[in-house]
């Protein structure tokens, strides 16, 4: 018996209770008499109430959070001959913004099961030519963020956090994106903050890398006098009516990422007895969560895919390949290196729909379709 | 619209001092009001659609400008900046080559070539135009020299004929910065398209203007097209548009994040169908201009004095002039409520982030001279004769004698 519709890993209508307003703030952007549309209050408004969530000096707001990510290793004066420690295993951005400014990175395997880079790997990459350390969060899981912290502190490095999809986590009472000299989010729409276009920020006590992202994300100007480029810097900039969008949603962050959190722990639960029959989930409780992916690791993920798939249930696999193997990457890789933990994560990693409005039905669905495939296979030996 | 009124309270438009209405720089507001059932159409499908950038819209739109422009392909990003670099990039540049790029523009003209990992090598600009003097890209070219960029500035196209012959004695690739030159052409060419590929800015005082940023590579290379498109979404191969699983593709180049918004494209699309129409009415106004300014004491120079070159088609984007007293003229006008531009104040050689190449003033008289006196007045097809009017009557009170 299959579901009667299948359940999107993307769905269409994440934003649907706010189509009329964004509707309604396209048009009062679009004819208001001021005629501001980039970097305008609204943008500045939302730097500010995200600045006093966090309890952070500095936001930002730019284009992406990749490009939040190069403006910061640019602030920070990342350039030719250095290098970068990042993890084997995430998504492009955590190499190809370290090789876009010129630099190395130098990828350290992951922690098997929080599948954050490893503290240990990493230090032990550690040359004198290492510039900063560039952890990132993963799925539902923040990295070790105090170990890193002292890792970079003892050996004098800069820490810069990839909090890209983390925003709403907490570890050890630190937000996510407040452990690095900077950290950053993205709000492109399937984040915990997304929202219907591009956009992002970065976040800083940093009072020069602060400085230094507000004159590269416009070009290297000061803000003051137009036209004159003191740095070479990018057009990263960040859309009023995105602006307006999120600070109308932002006072109901906080519960969709509870709603999200409960699934986390809906799915853990139903799945904490699973790991014997190949399917890893992270844990129901403890610190250092961030709801934005529901991932497991399934030794025989093709076939759960395809179980979920008949089932009605769309899934994704972010990360077939490890960061090392991708063609882009394998040049910038050391040679004959090894990721033996980022490799298995990479062929087993299968990601569970997960969204503020999916329904109790829906989840249960889900998750009765996993335990279906997991109880029916044979134990791994 | 309550509900939202909060987020947007700004204070509207303040008139000027002496009482009289202000005239904006630039406003498309009555556009947007006008094309607003059209907008609202393109918005409502994409919400449906549910993915909101990289999109279904974005996807319309390229196709729409292809149609347009008559480029093979349209590649949508998120600004011309970026458009430059992952062009300059998809073409072939090197790390180390050099770029000829002329020595009047806006910074992203050269910063595009020093972010794609390139060097900009500047020229001087023409006698009596903006563009690169072909004369000066000769006598740049070097040893290391790959390409050379013409700019199309304001109303008019580069030299492009000239330009096209002296890359081809020397073996340069040619990639067009035609940011602004939407509708511009040669020999019925769009411009973009007379070399390896061209931009297109969609900031919102272009000619077709987003509410946001956005941009275009166009070309008719297949080959640079598709690293376009790779380069755009972290260098991905295979579908990404309209095509969310497309994030677990292979990362077969170093990329970046460049997608456009489909409300960007969404807005654009409804712009593009009174595009003739507004280029039409942007001529008309720039016609009004040069005959009430052509004659008038202290205006040296206005745009309609500056014929195109041969073959090529002129599009009045900027209406750029030429006077004295070009800062004290600026101040006056502000004074009175309208609202100008300096296109562009400083020479790139001459800017804080070349420092390091060690150009001095002197080194491109041409354009240091229209960096002195080059100002930009009001432009666009929101703007009315009258309004039109009344900027020329504040320049003649000026250099009446109200100036001094």
């Amino acid at each position: 018996m299959t579901a009667p519709r299948t359940i999107p890993f993307f769905p269409a209508d994440l934003f649907a209770p706010d189509h009329g307003t964004l509707l309604d703030l396209v048009y009062v952007i679009g004819t208001h008499p001021e005629q501001r549309f980039i970097l305008g209050e609204r943008t500045a408004r939302l730097e500010r109430e995200l600045a006093a969530r966090l309890g952070a000096r500095h936001v930002v707001a730019c284009s992406s959070g990749t490009s939040a990510l190069t403006l910061v290793l640019a602030a920070i004066g990342v350039t030719a001959g250095d290098e970068v420690v990042v993890p084997a295993f995430g998504c492009a951005p955590l190499a190809a913004t370290v090789i876009g400014l010129g630099a190395r990175p130098v990828f350290a395997d992951i922690d098997p099961v929080r599948l954050t880079m490893a503290p240990d790997a990493a230090e032990a990459l550690i040359t004198g030519r290492t510039k900063a350390l560039m952890p990132a969060h993963v799925f539902s899981t923040m990295a070790e963020m105090p170990r890193l912290r002292a890792i970079a502190d003892r050996h004098g490095l800069r820490l810069v956090e990839d909090s890209a999809l983390a925003q709403g986590g907490v570890l050890a009472g630190g937000p996510a994106g407040r452990w690095g000299d900077a950290g950053v989010f993205s709000f492109v729409q399937v984040k915990t903050f997304g929202m219907p276009g591009e956009g992002g920020v970065v976040v800083t006590d940093d009072d020069e890398i602060a400085g230094a992202v507000r004159m590269l994300r416009n070009h290297g100007q000061d803000g003051r006098h137009r036209f004159v480029h003191h740095r070479i810097g990018y057009n990263s900039r960040f859309d009023e009516v995105m602006a307006a969008f999120q600070l109308h949603r932002l006072p109901g962050f906080d519960e969709r990422l509870a709603r999200r959190a409960e699934i986390c722990r809906y799915y853990s639960t139903r799945f904490a007895d699973l790991a014997d029959r190949g399917i890893v989930a992270p844990p129901a409780d403890g610190d250092g969560r961030c709801p934005y992916v529901y991932t497991l690791l399934a030794d025989r993920r093709e076939e759960l895919r395809a179980h979920l798939a008949a089932h009605g249930v769309d899934t994704h696999v972010y990360y077939p390949r490890i960061l090392p193997e991708q063609p882009a990457f394998a040049r910038y890789a050391a040679p004959g290196g090894r990721w033996p933990n980022a490799a298995s994560a990479a062929r087993r990693n299968i990601s569970l729909p997960l969204y503020p409005h999916l329904g109790d039905a829906e989840v249960e669905h889900i998750a009765d379709t996993v335990r279906a495939f997991a109880c029916r296979s044979r134990k791994t030996p | 619209m309550e509900k939202t009124e909060h987020i947007l309270a700004d204070p509207a438009a303040s008139p000027a001092p002496d009482g009289s209405t202000p005239v904006a720089f630039f406003t498309q507001a009555a556009t947007f009001r006008g094309l607003w059932p059209r907008i609202r159409a393109h918005c409502a499908e994409l919400t449906v659609k549910g993915k909101f950038s990289h999109g279904a819209k974005v996807a319309e739109f390229e196709t729409a400008l292809a149609r347009w422009t008559g480029a093979r392909h349209v590649v949508g990003v998120n600004s011309g900046t970026d458009a430059l670099v992952l062009l300059l990039r998809a073409a072939g540049l090197r790390p180390g080559d050099e770029v000829i790029v002329p020595a009047y523009s806006f910074i992203a003209t050269a910063s595009a070539v020093v972010l794609a990992g390139g060097v900009p090598v500047f020229a001087d600009i023409e006698e009596d135009g903006y563009g690169i003097d072909p004369r000066a890209v000769a006598a740049a070219v070097g040893p290391r020299t790959a390409m050379v960029m013409p700019v199309h500035l304001f109303d008019r196209l580069a030299d492009l004929h000239g330009v096209l012959g002296v890359a081809a004695r020397h073996g340069l690739a040619v990639v067009e910065d035609s940011a602004e030159a939407i509708g511009m052409r040669l020999d019925g060419v769009h411009a973009g398209l007379l070399g390896r590929g061209g931009v297109l800015s969609f900031f919102p005082t272009k000619t077709l203007g987003a509410i946001g940023d956005a941009g275009a590579v166009l070309t008719d290379d297949d080959a640079i097209a598709d690293a376009v498109r790779a380069l755009r979404h972290h260098g991905r191969t295979g579908r990404t548009l309209d095509h969310f699983p497309g994030i677990a593709n292979p990362t077969e180049l170093v990329g970046c994040n460049s997608k456009m918004d489909d409300i960007q494209a969404a807005v654009l699309l409804a712009k593009l169908t009174r595009l003739d129409a507004d280029i039409a009415r942007r001529t008309a106004l720039a016609a009004r201009y040069d005959e009430r300014l052509r004659h008038l004491p202290g205006v040296r120079k206005v745009p309609g004095d500056v014929p195109p070159h041969p073959g090529g088609t002129r599009v009045s984007y900027v209406y750029l002039v030429e006077v004295e007293d070009r800062d004290a003229l600026a101040a006056h006008l502000a004074a009175r409520g309208v609202g100008t531009e300096i296109y562009y104040p400083m020479p790139l050689p001459l800017q804080p982030c070349f420092a390091h190449l060690g150009h001095r003033p002197g080194d491109f008289p041409r354009a240091e001279a229209a960096c002195a006196a080059a100002l930009a007045l009001p432009l666009y097809p929101d703007l009315t004769d009258a309004q039109v009017d009344r900027v020329c009557d504040e320049i003649a009170g000026f250099y009446a004698g109200s100036r001094r």
